[in-house]
């Protein structure tokens, strides 16, 4: 197998066929794969959502505003998440674990919302995950989204505690803030979707 | 990702929080023409606008948050592939199921 050895190597030895580390092809090849998960759960939504005849629909309980904070929230935490990979290569580990809490904390801020905003359709509006079909359909995308954050934020202090507890976070575990990076990135551009799609464009219909 | 000292090219520390300002202002547009579309009924106009907005930010977030602009050109493909793939399966059943002509209309 021929061996090259990619430039931008993290001072760890990287001999792969393909010149790129393979956790990092790995965690592009999955996030990759996500693209076909996230897109089946926002066309089920899609579908039912332009079906006529359900007692209620999402988008006439929507709180764009509320919403639209909480978007802003999770933009910024890729901010964060950025500014916590760039400490962790320039070896400034104070700020690394100030950044990467604050993604763990603007994650978990939005999930806070996510929960709100789930309590306030059921409580208030009595739209629950068995209502109707489009009920159904926004509670799965929107809450496995909000799984694959909790995900994220749970990285995200694991790989604080190591830093905070266990030592220092080197260039070797660099890599590792990468991934978890690429994942939180990732979590972030699919609510972007999310947020025009399933948000503003189904309730401007209304 | 990958760090500056290795990666010159990358973006600074500065460019980090421009990006996050105008990702802020795009979300903020989009809000907007949100309410603006409740008041002038802009329909198909304003849904293509949304994407578009949507679009932008997706590309600065994994074009320079994820650096995949200055990635090698496979993990690009890779990438790519899944989308297109995406978009185009499902791009085909919300046309066959009349959503995306519903939606344009």
């Amino acid at each position: 197998m021929a061996e090259a050895v990619h430039p931008e190597a993290h001072g760890h030895a990287e001999h792969e066929s393909t010149g790129v580390d393979s956790r990092k092809l790995g965690m592009w090849l999955f996030l990759s794969s996500e693209f076909l998960f996230f897109g089946a759960l926002i066309t089920n939504y899609l579908l039912y959502s332009n079906r006529t005849g359900f007692n209620i629909y999402p988008r006439e309980v929507y709180d764009i505003p509320f919403t639209s904070v909480s978007s802003f929230v999770l933009l910024m935490s890729s901010l964060t998440m950025v500014l916590a990979h760039n400490a962790v290569a320039r070896d400034d580990q104070p700020q690394a674990r100030t950044w990467l809490f604050a993604t763990a904390a603007l994650g978990s801020v939005f999930l806070a919302g996510q929960v709100f905003e789930f309590t306030e359709f059921i409580v208030h509006y009595d739209m629950k995950l068995t209502t109707n079909p489009v009920a159904s359909a926004f509670y799965v995308l929107t809450g496995f989204h909000g799984l694959h954050v909790a995900i994220g934020v749970f990285m995200l202090l694991s790989l604080w505690g190591i830093s905070r507890f266990k030592g220092r976070l080197s260039e070797e575990k660099g890599m590792n803030v990468e991934m978890v990076g690429l994942y939180w990135h990732f979590v972030d551009i699919i609510w972007i979707v999310i947020f025009t799609v399933v948000y503003l464009i189904d309730a401007a219909r209304v | 990702m990958a760090s500056d000292s290795h990666h010159p090219q990358h973006p600074s520390i500065s460019q980090y929080w421009k990006i996050a300002g105008l990702l802020a202002v795009l979300t903020a547009i989009e809000v907007s023409l949100f309410y603006i579309d409740d008041a002038l009924e802009l329909g198909a106009l304003n849904v293509a606008m949304l994407l578009i907005l949507a679009a932008l930010k997706f590309v600065i977030v994994v074009g320079w948050y994820m650096h995949l602009r200055f990635e090698r050109p496979m993990l690009n493909r890779f990438f790519a592939a899944g989308f297109i793939l995406a978009l185009g399966l499902y791009g085909v059943v919300l046309a066959a199921m009349g959503i995306v002509a519903i939606r344009g209309s």
